[in-house]
């Protein structure tokens, strides 16, 4: 029981780690904008569909390099369309906002590629487990888990030793005054919304080698999103990462003793966590 | 210029906003078609959206062919035929019953065809029963509905989960072993699969050593494998669908666990095939239904006909489910001369499927006392696509079950038909 536990822990931490991926993004755009992103599910699919399509031409590495960028691109567009009319408004106009957008990037992929999943091939040499004994370290899973803590640790470097990282950290406290102090406010949210959807478009792909690819990829995605932000603290972007993995781990463990709730038990940890800290696990008080 | 102004999301925004992904995960399009005032009216109450979409559209794209056949062929009892679609929704019974009201009341069709997912199908079919309403469900699998909770006025195209689980389950015996896990999905469709199953296991002195219910939709099934192959056991048994079946079969090829175990199941179906890499192509199952079946009369105009529509795509067992619940409301208007229910339940009741419908050996018919068609099931092996043959032909048929042969008899199923006076 022990080994399997281990096991499930570890394995957790896998699954909790793109998650992770997936909230870094979403909150990135919380943080800085206000905007809660429904459509961030959406966009991931989008990444996962320009991934498929680009394999022909470009392979595999060509594919998983060149989506999260055109992923990012159609994102710079919609913000700059759709989202920026609705800064400074009420929350729940860009709430909406992204809800029907969410339902437009679902039927846009259904129609454009179809309802029929579609196979999504990985590298022979990623597509096996790496030892016998820990058959569920595979290829692929490491090499997510490395990708993962590499943009991790790309979005610390820009986000605290670069111009840009240094806007944004600063706008997400007040923005108000970063305008005053001459920054132009409208680029630094468009940069900061594109590179959240980058990490959307990036987790696209990195799913698609796991899961099958449909136009529903990113519903079943986006509630653990959502649920690692509230859990680790709004505002905080370590918070996110904590939040993300301790999720993984979770459903990892709780598959042990009672799989049917595997899913329920992220619900459970997010209302335990609102009861006893309200301000999740490494947010601010008073920051939101 | 927009005035800069800072975050004021609050945290209470954020949990609402929580809620309502919940409710993205329902919500879902209308589908509407101009109609005359005295056709016939066909309502498909049908996943369009969610994990059985692509299930769905191929049911449509059946129901649709036959649509049009019928009407080229002077309608039912004379009159052209509308088809009114609703979208279900995938997995939200409450929209179903919602969208079979509107179809019933303020549509007032006359036949009532849904759904493909088993909880759906159930809830539409107490709809049905309440309101009087001739209705076919075309691809829920659930032993309740043509079985503890059968109705006169509700009849069923594709197979009961026992049937499915008792034509393969000899192979499974022969060729794995007798010491199974089962990884199932967690609702009314992978239960009844299992309890079929594990009636199966103790009736040849089997072990089950254990079962992971999942819920619908799950996408990380490392967890449950990592449980199963602890166990050691003869063969995992897959009892998902849809999406969820690719997920979990291309998780334990990534795991290795192919080469290890022998993994299986009852029902698969193309759409799940066409979504697997070719490495994940392997194990027996029951097919339904399959497009290639030399010799049997019609299935080649079938296929044409189908492709044609599809931009060359094979018809699934999804689409004949589609087309045969269609035609058979068309057969029991005929036989019944009226579009009353329950005239039209009794005409149904025996009736056999003639060929060009069919579309198989075997004669099927709708058994008298459940109102469960009974066809014929296709048994084998799902395969990579030849080389240099047709890239959807992933599965060989190693053999054909009667669906007589498969089900139980009527009594057995716990089916206590009460018709109105």
């Amino acid at each position: 029981m022990s080994t399997l536990l281990l096991f499930n822990v570890f394995n957790g931490l896998i699954i909790g780690a793109f998650y992770a991926l997936m909230a870094l993004g979403l909150s990135l755009i919380l943080n800085l904008s206000g905007v809660i992103n429904f459509a961030h599910g959406g966009f991931l699919a989008l990444g996962g569909y320009i991934a498929y399509t680009l394999i022909p031409f470009v392979g595999f590495w060509g594919a998983l390099l060149l989506s999260p960028f055109v992923t990012a691109a159609i994102g710079l567009a919609v913000e700059r369309v759709l989202i920026r009319r609705l800064y400074g408004r009420d929350p729940l106009y860009s709430l909406l906002l992204t809800f029907g957008l969410a339902f437009m990037l679902e039927d846009g992929t259904r129609y454009i590629w179809g309802a029929q999943s579609l196979p999504y091939q990985i590298p022979q040499w990623l597509d096996s487990p790496l030892s016998t004994e820990f058959f569920f370290l595979t290829g692929y899973r490491v090499f997510m888990m490395g990708l993962v803590a590499l943009v991790v640790l790309g979005l610390f470097l820009i986000l605290n030793y670069t111009r840009l990282g240094l806007r944004i950290r600063a706008g997400t406290l007040d923005l108000e005054t970063v305008s005053v102090l001459g920054v132009n406010v409208r680029v630094l949210r468009n940069l900061n919304f594109g590179l959240g959807i980058y990490m959307a478009g990036l987790a696209g792909v990195l799913a698609v080698g796991m899961l099958g690819l449909q136009p529903t990829i990113g519903d079943s995605l986006i509630m653990p999103s959502f649920i690692a932000i509230i859990v680790g603290g709004l505002g905080s972007l370590p918070g996110t990462l904590a939040g993300g993995l301790l999720i993984g781990v979770a459903t990892g463990v709780t598959t042990v003793f009672f799989p049917s709730a595997s899913e329920a038990v992220m619900y459970v940890m997010m209302a335990a966590v609102l009861l006893v800290r309200p301000r999740g696990l490494l947010g601010e008080e008073g920051r939101f | 210029m927009t005035r800069p102004t800072s975050s004021i999301i609050r945290r209470r925004t954020i949990l609402t906003a929580a809620a309502a992904a919940g409710v993205a995960q329902v919500a879902a399009p209308f589908v509407w078609s101009a109609r005359a005032a005295d056709n016939v009216k066909i309502g498909l109450d049908n996943p369009l959206t969610g994990t059985f979409a692509a299930l769905g559209k191929n049911e449509l794209i059946g129901a649709q062919l036959a649509i049009e056949q019928i009407n080229a062929s002077g309608g039912i009892l004379g009159r052209q035929v509308d088809l009114l679609v609703e979208d279900s929704t995938s997995g939200d019974a409450s929209v179903a019953v919602q969208k079979a009201n509107k179809l019933i009341d303020r549509d007032q069709v006359n036949f009532l065809i849904g759904n493909i997912n088993s909880a759906l199908a159930q809830a539409m079919a107490n709809v049905s029963y309440e309101k009087g309403m001739f209705h076919i469900v075309p691809g829920g699998h659930t032993d309740s509905v043509t079985g503890t909770q059968c109705h006169w006025n509700v009849f069923r195209v594709c197979n009961t989960t026992r049937m499915e689980t008792n034509s393969v389950s000899t192979v499974l015996l022969k060729s794995y072993g007798k010491k199974w896990y089962f990884i199932t999905t967690d609702y009314a469709f992978g239960h009844s699969l299992q309890q079929g199953f594990e009636a199966t296991l103790k009736a040849n002195q089997g072990t089950e050593l254990g079962a992971d219910y999942t819920p619908l939709g799950t996408t990380d099934f490392s967890a449950n494998l990592i449980k199963a192959q602890s166990t050691n056991p003869d063969a995992i048994i897959l009892l998902l669908a849809g999406d969820d079946m690719i997920n979990c079969l291309k998780q334990s090829v990534q795991f290795g666990l192919d080469k290890k175990f022998h993994i299986a199941g009852a029902q698969q179906e193309l759409e799940v095939n066409l979504g697997l890499p070719p490495e994940a192509l392997f194990g027996d199952w029951v097919f339904e239904w399959y497009w290639k079946q030399p010799g049997v009369p019609h299935v080649e105009q079938f296929v044409a006909d189908i492709r044609k529509r599809t931009g060359g795509h094979v018809p699934t067992a999804r689409t004949w489910f589609g087309y045969a619940a269609i035609h058979s409301c068309k057969l029991a208007a005929e036989a019944a001369k009226s579009l009353e229910p329950i005239k039209l339940a009794k005409a149904m009741q025996g009736m056999v499927l003639p060929p060009e419908v069919a579309l198989m050996p075997n004669n099927p018919f709708y058994r008298k006392g459940d109102n469960q068609l009974m066809p014929t099931l296709f048994v084998g092996k799902s395969q990579k696509a030849p080389a240099g043959g047709d890239p959807e032909d992933l599965f060989r048929t190693t053999q054909l079950v009667k669906g007589v042969d498969a089900a139980l008899s009527v009594e057995d199923t716990g089916c206590k038909m009460v018709w109105p006076s």
